[in-house]
């Protein structure tokens, strides 16, 4: 069976707002880009699939599928939308070209987090209609409930979780696809507004816009197009209830059980040793740790402790969300786990200037599609094949 | 290039849209039997797989572990536990709010799930505390998890 690389990556954005461009442009930018990045390929003929992935109430349309052939050249073309984060995407085209039956994928996600103008109450609408919905409230009093269960049953501390915040925005200075990097201290986030008690303003990552497109092709055709593929190793995907009041609220089990699928294929049996950096979902501070412990990369309750002490930084042992994570570059909603993606091949092709990891060989790209969801996609990466 | 940026997506040419849609949302068989316990005789209700030995709250068709069907109603009582909270201090639009509202899971003591509602009548909460319903007044009662007014420290 093929093995499959990504060989193409192109982005714009992220940034707080983006009036200058429509979600076609937008789309259109980071396409030129990604055909240019994979040695110049044609979409009008080299592409065999396109599978772009939104959700239509983010995007204001009801079938938004329809809305995305053209600005990716693919009108006329093999197409179609995955209602989820852009890693389901990835596992997607992965399954695609795994077959044999198709080369080349090429794989979307966006945000035009911007143009929503009540996005909380669409996150609100995710919740229970008949069980939950009808207490009201901003629907983030579930990532705080979440927070609250963790510290408690981990002992991690509020200046732990905040030091995941301090990191991030920090790696997020040195990366220009990030809109939100800044210079912060423990107290600087402990002294934010407690919106969700325990929950900090400053530990709730802020939405962004942007779109990411990446090119993915079988062994033979990858090594034609590029001499920097980036192998996928294995993906594996998870989704644990729709039932807050059946869910695990102390620990991610989808993303433990995604994360094993994902290892069985790579054949990782130590994740902290044969990887070398991850990339993982930090909607909310707490998240990166709980999802730490989650993908096996340290003990259940100790990711506070080692963040603190530096593990995680980018001069760690183990650096997670060089790309400043999504408190450093912005929430971009569905293209979430395609930021982690693309910070995974930019470190592993050595393009991440000022915040490249020296020798990485193994990166690991994590997802989670945020509240009130409990799915998770994981993504092992090398640039060995 | 321009000078000049703009950086209020207001000022950029633009369309405001909206998207009407209501629902009308089943409770379906579980959901009917619990919310009309509550609603004509006060009474939170599990449903049993009497195979696995577990009673699910909120009640459900069927179990999720042996995809059985559930036959089995058991009153659980009104008293239940904290397991987690969070004190949220703004609303839905970003706005402070007068009083910080309290929200719970509130599990209780032999069932898998439990009811996420609001906490009151009290100044602490805490994980591990013990809390029972308040019920709306029957004759305001609709069917609704509203018809649990919150859930306060218990005597």
């Amino acid at each position: 069976m093929t093995e499959v690389a990504i060989v193409g990556v192109g982005c714009v954005g992220f940034r707080q707002i983006t009036p200058e461009l429509s979600y076609k442009e937008l789309m259109y930018e980071a396409a030129v880009k990604a055909y240019e990045d994979a040695g110049g390929i044609n979409p009008r003929k080299d592409v065999d699939v396109f599978v772009t992935c939104a959700e239509d109430y983010l995007e204001g349309f009801s079938i938004f599928d329809e809305f995305v052939p053209d600005q990716l050249g693919a009108a006329l073309r093999h197409l179609f939308t995955v209602s989820g984060d852009g890693m389901l995407g990835l596992a997607t085209a992965y399954m695609l070209i795994k077959t044999g039956q198709f080369d080349t994928v090429v794989v979307e996600a966006h945000s035009k987090a911007s143009d929503i103008l009540t996005y909380m109450d669409i996150v609100a609408f995710g919740l229970d209609p008949i069980f939950n919905r009808p207490l009201g409230g901003h629907p983030y009093y579930v990532a705080g409930m979440e927070m609250n269960r963790y510290m408690h049953d981990t002992c991690t501390t509020m200046e732990q979780c905040a030091s995941v915040v301090v990191k991030n925005k920090k790696n997020a200075i040195l990366n220009p696809y990030a809109a939100y990097g800044a210079g912060v201290t423990i107290d600087q986030v402990l002294c934010s507004e407690t919106c969700f008690y325990p929950l900090k303003k400053l530990e709730i990552s802020n939405p962004a816009d942007g779109c990411v497109v990446m090119v993915l092709a079988s062994e033979n055709v990858a090594e034609k197009l590029t001499d920097k593929p980036v192998w996928v190793k294995g993906v594996g995907w998870c989704t644990e209830t729709p039932s807050l009041e059946t869910m695990d609220w102390t620990k991610a089990v989808y993303t433990r059980l995604a994360a094993e699928m994902a290892y069985k294929t790579a054949k990782i049996s130590n994740p902290l040793k044969e990887i070398d950096f991850a990339e993982i979902h930090d909607l909310f501070a707490y998240k990166e740790l709980q999802h730490m412990e989650a993908l096996k990369l340290c003990d259940y309750g100790e990711a506070g402790k080692l963040t603190e002490q530096g593990l995680t930084a980018l001069d760690g042992e183990f650096p997670v969300n060089p790309s400043g994570g999504l408190l450093g570059m912005g929430y971009g909603l569905e293209a979430s786990g395609m930021q982690k993606l693309l910070e995974v091949v930019l470190q592993l092709r050595g393009e991440a200037g000022k915040r490249q990891i020296q020798d990485a060989e193994v990166g690991l790209a994590h997802t989670w599609r945020g509240i009130p969801t409990t799915t998770g996609v994981v993504a092992v990466l090398s640039n060995k094949k | 290039m321009s000078l000049e940026k703009i950086t209020n997506p207001f000022n950029a040419r633009h369309w405001i849209g909206h998207m009407e849609a209501d629902y009308v949302y089943t409770l379906g068989v579980a959901g009917e039997r619990f919310f009309k316990e509550i609603k004509e005789n006060g009474k939170i209700m599990g449903a049993k797989c009497q195979k696995c030995n577990i009673t699910y709250v909120p009640p459900r068709m069927y179990c999720e572990k042996c995809f059985e069907k559930l036959k089995e109603w058991v009153d659980i009582g009104k008293k239940g536990v904290v397991h987690t909270f969070t004190i949220a201090t703004i609303d839905i639009n970003g706005e402070k709010l007068e009083k910080p509202t309290i929200y719970a899971l509130i599990k209780f003591d032999g069932t898998c799930g439990g009811i996420i509602h609001k906490i009151d009548e009290t100044d602490t909460v805490y994980i591990g505390m013990e809390v029972e319903a308040v019920l709306k007044p029957s004759n305001e009662r609709k069917a609704s998890i509203n018809d649990i007014a919150y859930f306060k420290p218990a005597k």
